[in-house]
């Protein structure tokens, strides 16, 4: 085996392992299982968010729209049509995707800072309909009344309604299908099209690919793992509101993103991990932590401009 | 050629890092204590700290903090001593779920207190019957609380909007006629109470119009220009904490009070202290009010709060107080801190005058949880009439919690014991 896979197999082992045993080695420095998850959770919609922004050059500022869509896709399901948690997800991941493939339709021509405006409009229209739709989703209340069911698989019955580490390693499950489908997603020849165009889109063009179209592939693809991250943050917290919806949810994706690093694969979950665990943290000693989490992001921002992995990894080669 | 080194870089990131480490024992040092030999009772209390309820949420909070303070000092309960930790639910149903979760998980309270929000109350309250803990809804006002929402584990201190509604509807149409406009926040305390008030309007002969306005909305005029225009005699401001001050501010400003009259339900101490003098007027619901003459105890907690906090203390305080103290009695009562037993032991009790701080005897009703105080109606008034300038409401009728409320039949709520 070359060094250089060797390598990669090597921390792609060292991620899964620290990911297991998270609930276990987090709890006596003050983590707890539904903390895990959350982590994971935000971790993967930002690292399918940033399908888009890292991989694509492409920059949605409203992929809480596909969230939010996922969570109450899910939500909606168990409350009103089925018992099964993954037939609630599915059903999450159909709303986020079916969305996102008519919206990034009517976007993919946009560019830049258009680009991010159309998708923040996006975010807001699903905000006001879940806000003003009293009787279906709650409004302002949220959506209540449902909770995720056991799982079966085969003759085995899990009990992740109750047990949260067992969540936690339904999670983690979730995250590796999700992770192996973007990896394979990102090698194949379509993943190298999408680096081409983000590293120079007219030369791409005039190569005869069809950007457009990629573009919007990317923006689906994106979507769906979004909305599947969406569905099992319903799951998570048995509960939906509408400021999943909202712009702050769509920034605080980019912000976990772009902390962690978006030009690498895992990037966004480590940023994912920075920015909730200090949110747990701080939002329990003062009102203002997004003050500090502010603070943070200017400097990664201004100094680290590739995200604490980024970071990491120039010290790796250096 | 390169020029000399800026210094800067590698040391910020070095010093950086080494203020983060810091930084990070820091936060995590209090959180690696374990288990001594006397474990505390801990109680867990989830308020809106930050956003528009802010000011109420901070005299619950003070209220709690009095009681433990005092359960404290007299042994504790059943020999433990009593922690309370209080979390910000940032008046976002999300974020109080968050909290409730990491209440639970990680600082395994024995007990839940919270939230000023009803719709974060709601859903408190699934958290917590799904953890099996008890529950004290301190001041979130929503029929569903105690009505089809209901849980075994879940307790109100504060009235329901059915209580608050029925008793001032008569005093409001008898005052200021019949003709009402809603300014109601839209989620789920405003819908119960508009939909409470409707009800007895409508018995006693009296037309409405509402206009339904966010939770934190800064802007009230196309509201009020609605208000003005449906003709109404009376703006029936149902806003909650800060959002009430904004819309009673903006009110006045727009001189609507030369044409309109005011009144709702809840006006409360800390939103009428933050309103100018001319705005502070209308008839309303207290649900406990500081200046009760000749009650006993009283007296002694008012200046209780006054030495703790500089405040005239609200309903509010009196909500934290009474929830600590309730949790003390059920406790002994039940001789145990498990979530159904005190449940159990809190169904029916009645509260004792050094708690219940007002006329009559009353407790937790033992069908639906709902705590029977009376509901205390009158006017808002400046100037005060005596010294203390927090004098700004004269109480004219004390209606018993049982005459406002609904009857547990018709309440809509059904407790289910784990079996």
């Amino acid at each position: 085996m070359a060094p250089a896979a060797r390598m990669r197999l090597l921390k792609l082992a060292v991620i899964w392992v620290v990911l297991l045993t998270a609930p276990y080695w987090s709890a006596p420095i003050g983590g707890y299982p539904a903390l895990c998850s959350r982590v994971v959770i935000l971790g993967m919609a930002a690292m399918a968010f940033n399908l888009l922004l890292g991989f694509t050059g492409i920059m949605s500022f409203g992929h809480a729209a596909f969230f939010g869509l996922g969570a109450y896709g899910a939500g909606l399901a168990l409350k009103f049509a089925t018992s099964s948690t993954i037939l609630a997800i599915i059903a999450g991941v159909l709303l986020g995707t079916i969305a996102g493939a008519l919206l990034g339709a009517l976007v993919v021509r946009r560019r830049g800072v258009y680009f991010a405006m159309v998708t923040i409009a996006f975010g807001q229209i699903f905000y006001f309909i879940a806000f003003r739709w009293n009787t279906l989703t709650g409004g302002d209340d949220g959506l209540r009344g449902f909770a995720r069911q056991p799982v079966g698989i085969g003759r085995w019955l899990l009990d992740i309604q109750h047990n949260d580490i067992l969540f936690y390693d339904f999670v983690l499950v979730v995250l590796a299908v999700v992770a192996g489908l973007m990896g394979l997603l990102l090698q194949s020849p379509f993943g190298r099209t999408l680096l081409a165009i983000r590293e120079n889109e007219r030369r791409a063009r005039f190569l005869g690919i069809a950007v457009d179209l990629h573009i919007w592939l990317a923006f689906v693809a994106s979507c769906l793992f979004v909305a599947c991250a969406g569905a099992l943050y319903a799951c998570l917290n048995n509960f939906a509101d509408p400021t999943l919806f909202n712009y702050n949810m769509s920034g605080t994706i980019v912000i976990m993103a772009v902390l962690g690093g978006f030009r690498a694969f895992w990037g966004p979950m480590l940023g994912a991990a920075v920015f909730v665990v200090m949110q747990d943290y701080l939002s329990s000693m003062m009102q203002n932590w997004m003050w500090a989490v502010g603070l943070i992001f200017m400097a990664v921002v201004l100094f680290f401009p590739r995200g604490i992995l980024g970071v990491l990894r120039r010290r790796a080669s250096a | 050629m390169k020029g000399p080194r800026l210094p800067s870089r590698r040391s910020l990131i070095k010093g950086s890092a080494a203020i983060g480490a810091i930084g990070a024992l820091q936060l995590a040092s209090p959180f690696i204590i374990s288990a001594r030999g006397e474990v505390p009772l801990r109680i867990g209390m989830i308020d809106p700290l930050s956003g528009s309820y802010a000011a109420v949420a901070r005299s619950e909070v003070e209220g709690a903090k009095l009681g433990v303070a005092e359960v404290n000092a007299k042994g504790g309960i059943l020999g433990r001593q009593v922690e309370l930790l209080v979390e910000d639910s940032a008046n976002d149903v999300g974020t109080g779920v968050q909290k409730a979760h990491k209440l639970f998980e990680r600082d395994h309270v024995d007990v839940l207190f919270g939230d000023v929000n009803s719709a974060i109350a709601l859903a408190l309250a699934q958290v917590s019957s799904a953890a099996g803990k008890l529950h004290i809804v301190t001041g979130g006002h929503t029929d569903g609380i105690t009505g089809k929402d209901c849980h075994w584990n879940v307790f109100r201190v504060c009235n329901t909007t059915y209580m608050d509604a029925d008793a001032v509807t008569q005093v409001l149409v008898d005052k200021l006629g019949k003709k009402w406009f809603f300014l109601t926040p839209d989620y789920a305390y405003g819908h119960t109470l508009q939909a409470a008030f409707v009800k007895l309007l409508t018995k006693l002969g009296g037309t409405y119009e509402a206009a339904l306005a966010p939770i934190g909305t800064n802007d009230y005029s196309a509201y009020l220009i609605k208000a003005r225009a449906s003709g109404a005699k009376v703006l029936i401001d149902l806003m909650g904490g800060g959002d009430q001050v904004v819309s009673i501010k903006q009110f006045t400003q727009f001189g609507l009070n030369k044409q309109m009259a005011l009144g709702g339900a809840l006006f409360e101490l800390e939103s009428i202290q933050a309103l100018p003098a001319n705005a502070r007027t209308g008839w309303w619901t207290m649900e406990w009010y500081w200046n009760q003459p000749g009650v006993p105890h009283v007296a002694e907690f008012v200046a209780n709060i006054r030495k703790g906090t500089g405040k005239t203390a609200s309903a509010r305080h009196w909500f934290g107080y009474v929830a600590v103290r309730s949790v003390q009695l059920a406790a002994e009562r039940a001789k145990s801190v498990d979530g159904v037993k005190m449940a159990r032991a809190m169904e029916g009790m009645t509260l004792p005058p050094d708690v219940a701080l007002m006329p009559g005897t009353f407790g937790y009703r033992a069908g639906d949880h709902q705590l029977m105080s009376s509901v205390m109606v009158g006017e808002a008034r400046n100037p005060p009439p005596g010294d203390n300038p927090d004098d700004l409401f004269k109480v004219t009728a004390l209606v018993p919690g049982e005459k406002a409320a609904l009857p547990v039949d018709e309440s809509g709520c059904t407790l289910r014991y784990p079996a």
